[in-house]
């Protein structure tokens, strides 16, 4: 068993503009998702699923309250219990640092020494996905790798400008890396998925010599042209993916989840999401709602119509409102004959009786945290 | 800061009358309300009331109920200076000690009690749904200078004979104790909530047992024997919403009344939440086929059929073409297309087969036992 162990490095380094202001206040790796659980369940789950239970969570140090909340000292993740860790760093730390000349990896170098397991995972924040990384770890012992990384087929749509593509050979051997703003236009893209496997011994060296030669302090780059130079063959992953990099990313994903299929590709799987407990009582539909094809978290009351639509907890839709094509996050108070229609309604958001807001599928309407909504904001185009 | 109120939970009945609900469980056990287990409510009670160390005895088939307390963590009583503990029957060098009474399952764990060494030692039912704050109970216990407080609520004189009544004087000093009474001279019925202080309450319990005089039941032997001996024993009123769901009936129409927007026991209050284990389920979907009217739903369920006037536990699935009206669905239960299921409880992890029908005879709600199969469930898309 212990031949086998893995130690993981979180790293949550990905924020888009696109994104805001859903990010105002929080990170990317905190945003609600499903009704029910935040982007960083995916990738922690992933971990622990894996029997990993050393993680290095590399953070971003102007959302910190927003991790915290959430994460706390990760006992709904196993993550509290003897001979588990967590650290938790500042990504920013490590750019600061190369910038005034320090070794910018050491304490990276220090948690994989200290953990002194045979193998190392390095996740990203931003990929929705189910990931078995025993199968990733598998998969690159049979191929004798000394770093395996993960890819998605995808088309042109599900990219970030600064997501790594591998070029690959039809053995899936990795031949180049290229940044997704570099690349021609093509047909598909091998998405690297931002998930890597390394020997222990080896990335050690690695993340060594790569901060004495000054190269880049950005992991994920450095992983993927590791991979690419020592022309390791890369793990294909097959399952549900969303890369939520903007607004409409987001959207969609939160909408998968009503299609059945996708659901219980992502959430229904061998390995189950984790997320943090919330005590919450159940939902109830009053005789009169109308709710169609919707997923919800608990503690809801509804007394209006719900189609379509991802709703989280404590979500209080008041009678004849309607709620259609919509994600609505915790605590939202939709008032008497309030219509809402492809927008995102940011937590604590209060949408008052008779007011309209109908943004469009390429453009949901974002209402801001805490917002008291009275005038109508409709959005035909665009 | 050492706690010095401990609550001790008696969770081993078995609960008789539930019949099929309690054949693998105890009575506390039951799930209650869609996300909850009745122990719930009074684990809850005892957190917000800032008692922190609970001690919870069990004898009746106590594994859902041990799997459901685990260390406390739920009701947060891992802390530092919090505890739950799971107390079973143990033998020793004298014998096996199968706790025969409320009093002498209390007797039996004198050592955990010693351990903690409270001032006062507070007695609860796992039984009961209700919410109550145990520390006002306690100032008034200590204001009336008392030995022993029992918690009453007025029950109606017609229902009065089913219950331990306790006659008071103005200062609500009980003077009489009748257990069942045939005639009753007052309608306050006993909670079998007590407030004992230890110190005195202890030297009862091992005289008694030393000199074989024993003392097997708080409510038949050591509240009378209390009050033979003079001691100050004080009645706390207490109003507000408390059901025994003891039988099929109580248990229905208590979940029931949680469909009622303006229920009593109101759990949406935030300031006095029910807290139970967490199984991180996924979100519950409700597909374009359902229809949900007046209804319960929670955590993992999957709603593809009709749902009128009942309650869905968590991880409940519903498929095409079903309907469940007026009924309690526990956790895990499946229930295949086109089944009907009125006026019924269907016991956790229980099969609904296709096209099967569980219906209320003449009145009398059906029964579905815990992980009881009815009819077959084809498996199909």
């Amino acid at each position: 068993m212990k031949n086998n162990k893995m130690s993981a490095i979180f790293s949550n380094q990905h924020e888009y503009k696109e994104l805001k202001p859903l990010t105002d206040e929080r990170s990317l790796s905190t945003l609600a998702f499903a009704g029910k659980y935040r982007l960083m369940d995916f990738p922690l789950s992933s971990i622990v699923n894996a029997g990993i239970n050393n993680v290095y969570a590399l953070i971003n140090q102007e959302k910190v309250r927003s991790y915290f909340d959430h994460l706390g000292g990760g006992k709904e993740w196993g993550l509290d219990t003897i001979g588990s860790y967590q650290y938790i760093d500042f990504y920013q730390k490590i750019i600061q640092r190369q910038v005034s000349g320090e070794p910018y990896f050491a304490d990276i170098i220090e948690f994989l020494k200290t953990t002194s397991y045979p193998y190392a995972v390095f996740i990203g924040n931003k990929m929705v996905g189910n990931f078995d990384l025993q199968s990733v770890l598998h998969y690159h012992q049979e191929n004798g790798n000394k770093i395996t990384g993960v890819f998605k087929k995808v088309k042109h749509d599900s990219l970030a400008f600064d997501d790594q593509v591998f070029v690959l050979d039809n053995n899936n051997n990795i031949l180049a890396n290229q940044q997704m703003m570099d690349t021609q236009k093509q047909f598909e893209y091998n998405l690297s998925l931002n998930i890597y496997i390394a020997n222990t011994d080896w990335i050690l060296k690695q993340l060594e010599k790569a901060q004495m030669s000054d190269s880049t302090a950005d992991i994920s780059k450095l992983l993927a042209a590791l991979a690419a130079k020592y022309r390791s063959t890369a793990y294909e992953y097959t399952g549900y993916l969303r890369n939520i990099r903007d607004i409409k990313s987001y959207f969609d994903a939160n909408m998968d989840m009503l299609d059945q299929k996708q659901f219980a590709s992502l959430l229904q799987g061998n390995q189950k999401v984790i997320t943090r407990i919330r005590n919450e009582v159940g939902n109830y539909y009053s005789a009169g709602s109308i709710v169609k094809n919707s997923i919800f978290g608990t503690g809801c009351r509804v007394f209006g119509e719900v189609k379509h639509s991802v709703i989280s907890r404590r979500v209080e839709i008041d009678k004849n409102s309607w709620v259609l094509n919509s994600i609505v996050m915790s605590s939202v108070n939709i008032k008497k004959g309030a219509h809402v229609e492809y927008a995102i309604l940011d937590k604590d958001v209060t949408i008052e009786a008779g007011v309209t807001i109908k943004g469009t599928l390429e453009k949901p309407i974002v209402i801001r945290k805490y917002d008291d909504v009275n005038d109508d904001w409709i959005r035909n185009r665009g | 800061m050492k706690n010095k109120m401990l609550g001790m939970i008696l969770a081993g009945g078995k609960g008789t009358r539930l019949g099929k609900l309690t054949q693998n469980q105890a009575k506390p056990a039951v799930p209650f309300g869609g996300r909850y287990r009745i122990i719930d409510f009074t684990l809850s009670n005892c957190v917000n009331s800032g008692v922190h160390d609970v001690g919870i005895i069990t004898q009746y088939q106590p594994l859902t109920l041990n799997n459901h307390i685990g260390n406390g963590a739920s009701w947060g009583l891992d802390g530092l200076n919090s505890s739950a503990t799971i107390l079973q029957p143990y033998t020793d060098s004298r014998g096996s000690k199968w706790f025969q009474g409320t009093a002498h399952a209390i007797y039996q764990n004198i050592d955990f009690i010693d351990r903690q060494d409270p001032e006062y030692l507070l007695i609860l039912s796992g039984d009961h749904i209700y919410k109550m704050d145990y520390e006002l109970m306690l100032e008034d216990h200590i204001k009336n200078n008392a030995s022993l407080t029992v918690a009453v609520i007025d029950v109606s004189m017609k229902e009065a004979h089913r219950f331990g009544i306790m006659n008071t004087d103005v200062s609500d000093r009980i003077i009489e104790f009748c257990e069942k009474p045939e005639h009753p001279q007052s309608n306050h019925a006993s909670m079998g909530i007590y407030i004992f202080n230890w110190k005195r309450l202890r030297e009862v319990l091992t005289t008694a047992f030393s000199t074989n005089d024993d003392m097997i039941d708080f409510g038949k032997d050591v509240i009378p024997y209390y009050l033979k001996s003079d001691e100050r024993v004080f009645a706390y009123p207490f109003s507000g919403y408390w059901k025994d769901v003891g039988t099929i009936d109580s248990l229905w129409a208590a979940n029931m009344e949680f469909l009622d927007t303006d229920n009593a026991l109101d759990l949406y209050d935030r300031s006095w939440r029910i807290y139970s284990k967490d199984p991180i389920a996924p979100p519950q979907v409700i597909t374009d086929n359902a229809e949900i009217d007046n209804s319960m739903v929670v955590d993992g369920c999957f709603v593809d059929g009709t749902v009128k006037h009942s309650i869905l536990s968590t991880n409940v699935d519903v498929k095409k073409g079903a309907q469940i009206i007026d009924s309690v669905i526990m956790p895990g239960v499946k229930i295949g297309k086109n089944a009907v299921i009125k006026h019924a409880i269907i016991g956790e992890n229980a099969e609904i087969g296709t096209g099967a029908v569980v219906e209320d005879e003449k009145g009398k709600i059906a029964v579905v036992g815990n992980s009881e199969r009815v009819g077959v469930l084809q498996n199909e898309e």
